[in-house]
């Protein structure tokens, strides 16, 4: 053993203390598309910006749409048994604790944030020279989405947050009547930019948002604070462009058939691209299936026996002699037939009552409803072959024409002046396609039982009517007491807890 | 007289070398056990001549009449013989129960125990070895004091370890895993027999030398090695043995359940019993009750077997020593369903003296694991499943490959049959892992510069394959071959770190230093590819052939893949200084300047101090006779921790949605933004090392505070749901640890040690920058982070009681209020307690109920030997937390499930039957449905965690034998929470915990 110092060992090692690697503590992350990244001059950019917007609405949570209406007189909780805090919205009994409340205000505050964001992208868009037009176009079908998000999160709860920016800090809330007033101006402002088609004629993106469908938010906003007139210039510039009908089959209207109807203002559009399996872009109405039925495809599968339509809605609709539109409402059980006939009344019913739907479909007896819905059912035969799970590849319809003619005709009943045609012409338009004879002189409360009949189970348009009327007899069926003081759900404990503007406004509300 | 001169001048010829050496040899045992022990040094002190002892402990050395003899062996107290006259010398080496002398794998060397200045804790291997189980890391349990294991039951699972508490919320809480210098995040590829020692670096004065991976705490495991000039020692154990469910949890019975439904009021609850009786038949005991009575549980629960074989040999030569093993592992899960774990191992690791500057080594492990998981939402659906359904239903005549029964048949929303998930799911998961370590060490001075290369490689490939099998009962309850589906995962993580260091030592005089400098360079590569598909029922997949379950026998519209990777490098140097003076006063330091490509800032600067007195070594105590030895100590060191993920800026990800049957894309782009950077940790430590009466009884005391700053915390929107983290907060955590040992003897037959360990643990958020909180957890069981509380605590009203009969509704303004609101308060339903007496129940009424995180945990055990047997007994407890019964909640989202014994039976049913349950109609109501204790559970528990009775045959001309018989885990006591394991990891709720089995085994070792 050499005790010297190993000169050459230390040469030999000091090469590896040089060693150095600050290139690569300069590496990016990986699959981290950072925004300044993107090219903003790209024109499928800023599509995809816009498409963002829309994605973002489209993919809404099962429970999201049946609370939203659940309240109404056309249709109750069902689901008996399961739920509870659903059934006890349906009768006006709210704990802000309940989780669906708070999913509802969160996910649709996030929606309103969300496509506020895509517009504050496409504004870089725009500054990086797509063509502005196309941007204008654009950052108007969002404020429409925007609006229309902003309406329905407000008819819910009352006074929410108007947001025109993603800075959280300078986002307010406001009284319900001043964000109708101002959804109603962004609409204004919009209008101009949009594509005068109408949404099914759209080719770049079929489904979209165009003039008509701002017109129509507009319609709606300014229908919640009575300023008729308005609401008859809005839905008469629609009914005047002639670009819609009403779809001759009502029954199919709500079935595969009725995807892209030119009738339909506003629809969620989903699907299985026709393929046995794979790729399936769906919303969940087995909530509204029927628990039990025995269908015409054996392995369809049936649904949780939410939603059912209401014996007042089911004996309204009878009492008018309706048949169509309550064939294509409700999905009859024997049960709930036979509890129908308990009331002398409704002893004897029409013969084309039965428990099997015209394609076949026999829904069973079960114990958490008497009825189904109709409108949110698609045979099982329409069911891609492979596909087994309910109501797959059907499109959930958000905005119809119908309704725009029925707002037409309730501002004129209620003394606005329009320039397309009478109140009489535009009910009856709908009254005939539903077999119906026509009224002439029609009153208001004549208005508000055709929209009962024809958009009975649709996106609670029954509820807020009658909450915007007052009429709180209405809304009082089965044992059910509503007072104005319910109109509104409470906020969800949650939102309170995380945002002090809410906190704040709550308690400056409450004092 | 003469004598004496005499000696002195044999001393004087020793001095000068001319004394005559004799011969002296001897056999050196053990006190304990009387054992001979191999590899015992014997050196002759002051020189560089020494033999070490050979297989039987024999051993043969020249020596001087008058030179100092040396024996040591590591665990023992060394011994020093003055050689005189006599040419044998028989020695017995007491066992050192402070092992002062013992040597501790430190960062990036090795320090004696008795140097040490911070936290550092070591198992010793045959404690691990007690443990029956593929995961090393499950044996730490109740073995260290300041180390939380939360084990996992299901084969395979590596368990939550956390090292003194939570300091990172974004980032992982598990500690830094080095394998003979590699780095890991868990050890799930070892066996317990591979390993030869586990040295845990608590704090961070010990830790802050591994840099930004170890913010949590680093556990060093050294594989075995072999050892020069030792004979060859086989070694073959065994064991076998059965695991069995322990403290099943006891859901309500028919008889139960149907009472619980008819007073539930619900007419869908009492229909589906009627629907039951009508289906199933009438119970001829009780005919108001179906002729079903599944206890789900046992259906599910099965006993399962695990065992393991294992080879190891080690042996050393002159030069090269080497360690070679080989060992398989097999274990079945109590789940019935393919559920197991099978791992096969090999190693070997050779260390080479090649001449008098150069040492090389390397070690190589590969390690072949297959896993088959449960399907853990089974767990869920057991506890859901009614009693009055059948497993199987004879009606469905149709049904392949078994006629499970269907709850819609009886009303009820799900199916709910646990096994049609059970039997007709395979997830099989293959885990492959290549470790291998290469180093060269060069004497650049002899005994003073030393240099050290060494790289270690870590290969991890893993292979999923996910399968979903076709069943058929009915039209409606089946799944069909093309909804049957396939996921294959490869995933590959890849790293390999370069390590060179320089480490210099000297002596001078009373000054003992040793400084070392390194750099280390890391890369850190990941990338996982996956693809999934579902069968072509035209295709050639066959059910009950796995063979043909391959991405190739899908349909090829239904495919779609994914692809993802990551890759982090690091770059960093560091120096660590020891400084021993007067051998009492100690000083220590580290510095690491760690760069990394993660966050905006690339170096981070990492220093640590420790400073340690060994009081025991002054004047002034040497006549306290029963103390030996005592060392105070006190470390402080500064962390990072880079397990945060790095700051996403605002990003965009790519959506798609359908317009008119076509599917579009587009992209979101988020709407909040991380400002994410190095979170930071600052630990002070201070501890005593003692021993006392002659060593028979060591303890160790450390206290500790450990500040997490700049802590990442979600930083809520005010609106929405997109959360971006930030590193605002900081959070401490802080904690007494105690850990005793006691060494008796009562005999030369009976001997017996006791030692115990007992930590607290103190976690709070200290700032949220202004936030008052941040709620975490879920909507409906609300947990929270806010300034003065644990982590996560539980945020939700308190009961004051049940409402007992009508005039307590009547007499309580709260209920009066609700009632007025439109809520209907009935007899049953819960009395809340009006906190902020606004006589209403409101959110301000909540108040904190509980944190998660255990806040003190102990460990112990009591060892028993006579003669040739020992008997072992271990335990572990825990409390101070609550778990939140994620089942019992499930009921806010649906009903028409099973509910547990526990509340079946103490329900409030009439006037005085309880002041805790709600009725059954209350527990459906959404007033009773508030978080509250009703749904959290006190989550104290203490369990025998094993014992073992050992027998060691030890005759002539057979080979050591011993036998085992050990209950692991047998016995559980927990103080109200009824679920199968108040282990449910550190979040404290309990969804789908796979129960902890006990597991009996019975082994043989055999010693060659």
């Amino acid at each position: 053993m050499k005790k010297i110092f190993n000169i050459r060992l230390i040469l030999f090692i000091l090469p590896v203390f040089m060693f150095t690697c600050d290139d690569q503590l300069d590496e990016q992350q990986e699959l981290v598309v950072v925004v300044d990244d993107i090219d903003y001059t790209s024109e499928d950019g800023a599509l995809g910006a816009l498409v963002g917007a829309y994605q973002k609405f489209n993919d809404i949570g099962w429970e999201q749409i049946p609370l939203l209406s659940v309240r109404g007189d056309d249709v109750n909780a069902g689901g008996l048994g399961d739920q509870q805090g659903f059934a006890d919205t349906d009768n006006y009994v709210y704990d802000n604790n309940f989780w669906m409340y708070n999913v509802f205000f969160e996910n649709w505050a996030q929606d309103i944030l969300q496509i506020t964001a895509q517009i504050e992208q496409l504004e870089k868009f725009r500054a990086a020279g797509v063509d502005s037009d196309l941007i204008d176009q654009y950052v108007a079908e969002c404020r429409v989405l925007r609006g229309f998000v902003t309406l329905e999160l407000s008819r819910m709860f009352g006074d929410v947050y108007k947001i025109e920016t993603t800075d959280q800090t300078q986002i307010e809330v406001l009284p319900k009547d001043e964000l109708m007033v101002w959804i109603s101006d962004e609409m204004d402002q919009s209008i101009p930019y949009l594509l005068d088609t109408a949404p099914n004629q759209r080719v770049d993106l079929p489904g979209g948002i165009t003039k008509y469908t701002g017109l129509t938010v507009k319609a709606m906003a300014n229908l919640e604070v009575g300023n008729y007139q308005n609401v008859a210039d809005a839905t008469g510039e629609i009914i005047n462009s002639n670009r819609f009908q009403l779809f001759d089959d009502y029954y199919h209207l709500f079935k595969t058939d009725g995807k892209l109807a030119n009738e339909n203002i506003m629809e969620i559009q989903y699907s299985d691209f026709g393929q046995a399996s794979g790729e399936n872009v769906s919303h969940l109405f087995e909530f509204y299936g029927p628990e039990n039925w025995t269908a015409a495809v054996p392995e369809a599968g049936s649904g949780w026996g939410f939603y059912e339509p209401s014996f007042k809605f089911v004996k309204f609709m009878l009492d008018r002699g309706e048949t169509v539109r309550l064939e294509t409402s409700v999905l009859f059980t024997d049960r709930g037939i036979a509890e129908l006939q308990t009331d002398p009344n409704y002893a004897t019913l029409p013969s084309w009552i039965s428990n099997t739907t015209r394609d076949g479909d026999v829904i069973n007896d079960f114990t958490r409803a008497y009825f189904s819905s109709g409108k949110h059912y698609l045979p099982s035969i329409e069911l891609t072959p492979g596909r087994t799970t309910y109501g797959t590849n059907k499109n959930y319809t958000v905005i119809r024409y119908s309704e725009v003619l029925l707002m037409y005709a309730e501002a004129l009943t209620r003394g606005a002046s329009g320039s397309a045609g009478t109140a009489d012409s535009a009910v009856n338009l709908i009254r005939n396609r539903a077999g119906l004879d026509n009224l002439s002189g029609v009153t208001s409360d004549q208005v508000m039982d055709e929209k009962f009949a024809e958009l009975g189970m649709e996106w609670g348009i029954r509820f807020y009517d009658m909450v915007r009327l007052g009429e709180t007899e209405e809304l009082s069926y089965d044992g059910r007491n509503f007072t104005m003081e319910k109109a509104f759900l409470p906020y969800p404990q949650a939102q309170l807890d995380q945002s002090y503007i809410l906190n704040a406004y709550n308690q400056n509300q409450n004092d | 007289m003469k004598t004496k001169i005499s000696l002195l001048l044999m001393l004087f010829f020793s001095i000068c070398s001319f004394a005559q050496q004799i011969e002296i040899n001897g056999t050196v045992t053990s006190e304990s056990d009387g054992m001979p022990l191999p590899g015992t040094s014997v050196i002759i002190k002051g020189t560089d001549r020494g033999v070490t002892t050979d297989f039987d402990g024999k051993y043969m050395i020249m020596a001087e009449v008058g030179e100092q003899l040396e024996f040591s062996y590591i665990g023992f107290v060394p011994q020093v013989i003055t050689v005189g006259y006599e040419n044998q010398l028989n020695i017995t080496l007491i066992d050192d129960v402070a092992s002062l002398n013992e040597v501790v794998v430190v960062g990036y060397g090795t320090q004696k125990k008795a140097d040490l200045t911070s936290a550092i804790s070591t198992i010793k291997p045959e404690e691990l070895q007690k443990t029956p189980s593929a995961q090393v890391a499950q044996s730490f349990q109740g073995k260290v004091a300041g180390v939380q294991v939360s084990s996992m039951g299901s084969p395979g699972e590596t368990p939550e370890i956390i090292i003194r508490g939570t300091n990172s919320l974004y980032g992982n809480s598990s500690p830094l895993f080095v394998v003979d210098g590699a780095f890991f995040d868990n050890v799930d590829f070892l066996n317990s027999s591979e390993i030869e020692s586990v040295s845990i670096l608590k704090d961070a004065s010990a830790s802050a030398i591994y840099g930004v991976r170890a913010a949590n705490g680093v556990v060093l495991i050294t594989t075995k090695g072999g050892r020069l000039n030792k004979k060859a020692e086989i070694t073959f154990s065994t064991y076998y043995g059965m695991q069995i469910a322990q403290n099943v949890l006891k859901m309500a019975n028919t008889e139960q359940f149907v009472t619980f439904a008819q007073e539930s009021g619900s007419a869908a609850e009492i229909s589906s019993v009627n629907q039951a009786m009508q289906r199933f038949g009438r119970s001829r005991v009780n005919p108001n009750i179906p002729d079903v009575n599944t206890d789900w549980y046992d259906e599910v629960l099965r006993v399962a077997s695990i065992e393991n074989h294992d080879f190891q040999v080690n042996g050393g030569g002159a030069d090269i020593s080497y360690s070679v093993g080989g060992n398989f592992f097999a274990q079945d899960g109590i789940l019935d369903m393919k559920n197991s774990y099978e791992r096969f191992n090999v190693r070997a690791k050779v260390d080479a003296k090649v001449n008098d500057w150069l040492k090389v080594g390397g070690n190589m492990l590969y390690s072949n694991a297959v896993k088959y998981d449960d399907e853990a939402s089974a767990w869920q659906e057991t506890y859901f499943a009614v009693p009055i359904l059948p497993v199987y239903d004879s009606n469905f005549t149709d049904a392949d490959p078994l006629p499970y029964s269907d709850a819609r048949e009886i009303g009820y929303r799900n199916s709910q049959n646990p096994f049609t998930l059970l039997d007709n799911s395979d997830r099989r998961g293959e885990r492959r892992r290549t470790v291998a370590n290469f180093y060269a060490d060069f004497k650049l001075i002899p005994e003073q510069l030393s240099f050290k290369s060494s790289l270690s490689y870590n290969y991890l490939g893993v292979n999923e394959r996910i399968v979903s099998l076709p069943y058929y009962v009915t039209d409606d309850y089946q799944r069909s071959v093309n909804q049957s589906s396939i996921t294959r995962n490869n995933a590959v993580t890849e790293n390999y770190i370069w390590d060179n260091t320089l480490t210099y030592t000297n002596t001078f005089g009373e000054h003992d230093i040793t400084v070392l400098a390194g750099m280390s360079f890391r890369d850190d590569y990941a990338s996982n590819f996956g693809a999934s598909g579902n069968f072509d029922p035209n295709g050639a997949f066959i059910r009950n052939n796995d063979k043909t379950w391959y991405l190739t026998n899908t349909s090829e519209d239904s495919r779609t893949a994914y692809d993802g990777g990551s890759r982090s490098y690091g770059f960093s140097y560091f120096t660590r200084a020891q400084y021993k003076f007067n051998d009492k006063y100690l000083a220590y330091a580290t510095f690491r300047a760690e760069g990394s490509n993660k966050y905006d800032e690339t170096y981070v600067y990492l220093p640590a101090f420790g400073l340690g007195w060994e009081l025991s070594k002054e004047s002034f105590m040497e006549n306290v006779g029963f103390i030996d030895y005592l060392k105070l100590r006190a470390g402080w060191g500064r962390l990072a921790n880079d397990a945060v993920p790095a700051s996403i800026p605002q990003s965009a990800s790519t959506i798609s949605t359908v317009f008119d049957d076509t599917l579009v894309n587009g992209f979101q782009f988020s709407t909040s933004s991380d400002d994410l950077d190095w979170e930071y940790t600052e630990e002070l430590n201070l501890g005593l090392s003692s021993n006392f009466f002659n060593n028979r009884l060591s303890l160790e005391a450390d206290y500790f505070i450990k500040d997490t700053e700049n802590l990442a915390i979600p930083v809520l929107p005010l609106i929405g749901t997109d959360v971006s983290y930030q590193n605002v907060g900081s959070l401490r955590n802080k904690g007494l640890e105690l850990a005793a040992t006691w060494n008796g003897r009562i005999s030369d037959d009976w001997s017996y040690s006791i030692s115990g360990n007992f930590s607290t643990l103190d976690n709070e958020i200290t700032s949220l920058e202004g936030q008052p909180y941040i709620d975490t957890g879920t909507a409906e069981a609300r947990q929270r982070l806010v300034v003065g509380q644990p982590i996560n605590v539980f945020y939700g009203w308190e009961i004051e009681g049940v409402y007992q009969n009508q005039a307590e509704i009547d007499a309580d303004p709260v209920a009066q209020a609700a009632i007025a609101d439109g809520t209907d308060i009935k007899p049953g339903y819960f009395k809340y307690k009006d906190n902020n007496s606004s006589g209403t129940l409101d959110s301000e009424d909540r108040e904190y109920l509980g944190s998660p995180v255990p806040d003190y945990y102990y460990g112990g055990s009591l060892g028993l030997n006579y003669k040739n047997f020992e008997l072992n007994v271990a335990f572990y407890g825990q409390g101070g937390n609550v778990i939140l019964n994620t089942n019992r909640m499930e009921v806010i989202r649906t009903q028409g499930r099973n509910i547990d014994a526990q509340l079946a039976v103490n329900r409030w049913h009439g006037e005085g039957t309880t002041n805790e349950f709600p009725s059954s109609e209350g527990y459906r109501n959404v007033w009773n449905q508030r978080l509250s204790k009703f749904f959290l559970q006190e989550g104290d528990f203490f369990r025998i965690q094993n014992i073992q009775l050992a027998y060691t045959l030890r005759e002539e001309n057979l080979p050591e034998m011993r036998f085992t018989l050990t209950a692991d885990r047998p016995f559980l006591s927990t103080k109200s929470y009824d679920g199968f394991n108040p282990e449910v990891g550190f979040d404290g709720r309990d969804t789908q915990t796979y129960p902890t089995p006990s597991v009996y085994t019975f082994g043989v070792t055999v010693k060659l």
